[in-house]
């Protein structure tokens, strides 16, 4: 699994840091929205359930998954 | 260079502006059939041009802040929402703002307001009896009021709100109509009336705001977030800027969410077999999760289709606005600094190639792949900051409405329509809706 995100669309609604906080933070910007951060682009199978959560309840659809066999 | 074609129709001083007033849904809608992707038209001296169509679309929420300007488009929200807010503010101390203003809307926050939502609902029906008939837009335009002061402002506020606040905020929305962005400081009674509403406003909130800074008491709502942010200079907000972030949220809120979850519930009661549907839906999620959640509300695939058609027919926002800054190019077109670009909403939910047989309401739609077609909270870096918090007030209602009582229309089923007096669309007054307590 790979993950992509369009920082553009993020205004840090940090739905996906109570979804997989070991894959995502969101952090502060000085005039802007807090923007995602991912710590992990790969992220191991145990964790990838999460990603994918993270991904769909995103308000904005900032996080895109690319699964393996896409 | 193309040029870009002109709306038929105008007058040679006001442009299409009567016209606009009138009617500005249909005014939009035939000037794309008219003109195409790029339309011209003439708002008493403001030349703007409809950017029509997903590539259209897309270049309108990628343009960068530089070259179009929302606080130029949207100066007539500054009466409405106080000097040195937001679209008055200077570029850098707005976005610190807009970020304060998101940070009360994040999820960590949110997962608070599910349960005050449900409990407002249950304190709205408790006295409705088995059966009856109401004007549910009057009703919803209370009840929205509700959630957002008790969500945003604290139980306490809510508590003491007077019959008083729901008149001035009434007064504030009724001044924004469309010759409010042609100039919002003209001699009207509607912009005197609003002015009034916004002084009065200032005074009950500034009251709260002194309250909470002289006692020892920890809030963790809305108004909370707004006093304890600051600017990157590490400053805090004035109490006039607080007032008018509190008003700001309130009111992208209001009209918006109320207008529809009436249509949300007129389309509900148009729709049984759907309704039925979603009931079971509701019934089911009910069964393992007794109080109403914040991760109970995130799975109901039946009320979201439901709800994004209804968003797609009835988008509360039909149009969105950027004052050009610096020219730019659009597909072999030129348009110069000074002019308005405008995207109508309304007619991108109507655009056949993404949703076919458009004036067709249908829940069983597929969203477009693209992001630039299905546009109800708008789209790019401004999409709207509430989007989240207003599709999980409206799950909250309908969970806790619709166990509850069923609901059917009361006057034939044509004669339910858009209101298009404001610039917010909902439906026209009285919409009456018959309810019935549902037998467990």
């Amino acid at each position: 699994m790979k993950i992509r995100v369009d920082l553009d669309l993020c205004q840090g609604h940090s739905v996906c840091i109570e979804e997989a906080p070991e894959v995502f933070s969101v952090e502060d910007q000085a005039d802007d929205y807090p923007k995602v951060k991912v710590l992990n682009f790969h992220p191991s199978a145990e964790l990838q359930g999460q990603v994918r959560l993270a991904a769909r309840y995103c308000p904005n659809k900032v996080i895109t998954v690319i699964e393996d066999n896409e | 260079m193309k040029k870009i074609p002109i709306v038929s129709g105008a007058k040679p001083d006001t442009g299409h502006i009567e016209e606009y007033s009138a009617n500005f849904v249909q005014f939009l809608l035939r000037a794309e059939a008219e003109c195409g992707p790029l339309a011209e038209y003439n708002l008493a001296g403001q030349e703007t041009i409809l950017l029509s169509g997903v590539e259209a679309q897309e270049f309108f929420f990628r343009g960068s802040d530089e070259n179009l300007s929302r606080a130029a488009a949207y100066q007539a929200m500054v009466p409405v929402f106080g000097p040195g807010v937001i679209f008055d503010a200077p570029p850098d101390k707005m976005k610190s703002q807009l970020k304060i203003q998101v940070d009360a809307l994040r999820y960590q926050n949110m997962k608070n307001y599910a349960p005050v939502i449900a409990q407002e609902v249950e304190d709205w029906i408790a006295d409705w009896g088995d059966e009856g008939e109401l004007d549910f837009m009057d009703e919803f335009l209370d009840l929205t009021i509700h959630t957002a002061t008790h969500c945003l402002l604290g139980k306490d506020f809510r508590d003491k709100m007077t019959a008083e606040f729901k008149t001035l905020y009434r007064d504030l929305e009724a001044g924004l109509q469309a010759i409010a962005f042609v100039d919002p400081y003209m001699q009207q009674p509607i912009f005197e009336q609003r002015d009034r509403a916004r002084e009065r406003l200032e005074e009950i909130i500034t009251a709260m705001i002194d309250e909470r800074r002289n006692s020892d008491i920890e809030y963790n709502d809305a108004l909370a977030t707004f006093m304890t942010g600051t600017y990157a200079d590490g400053s805090c907000l004035t109490s006039t800027e607080v007032t008018g972030l509190v008003i700001a949220t309130i009111f992208a809120g209001h009209h918006t969410s109320s207008g529809t979850s009436t249509w949300m519930l007129t389309e509900l009661a148009r729709h049984p077999k759907e309704a039925a549907g979603i009931v079971e839906e509701l019934n089911a999620i009910y069964q393992q999760d007794e109080t109403l959640s914040h991760n109970a509300l995130r799975e109901m695939p039946k009320m979201e289709s439901f709800l994004n058609e209804v968003l797609r027919v009835h988008p509360p926002l039909v149009v969105l606005m950027r004052r050009v800054i610096n020219d730019i190019e659009f597909d072999g077109h030129a348009i110069p600094a000074g002019k308005t670009v405008a995207i109508s909403i309304f007619g991108s939910h109507r655009n056949s190639e993404y949703f076919p047989d458009p004036e067709k309401f249908d829940p069983s739609r597929t969203e477009p792949e693209t992001m630039f077609a299905y546009i109800p909270f708008g789209g790019g870096r401004h999409k709207c900051g509430g989007n989240a918090f207003a599709l999980l007030q409206q799950k909250a209602i309908f969970s806790a409405l619709l166990r509850r009582y069923s609901f059917e229309i009361v006057d034939h089923s044509d004669s339910y329509v858009d209101d298009l007096s404001g610039m917010v669309l909902r439906p026209q007054s009285p919409c009456r809706l018959r309810y019935k307590r549902r037998v467990s």
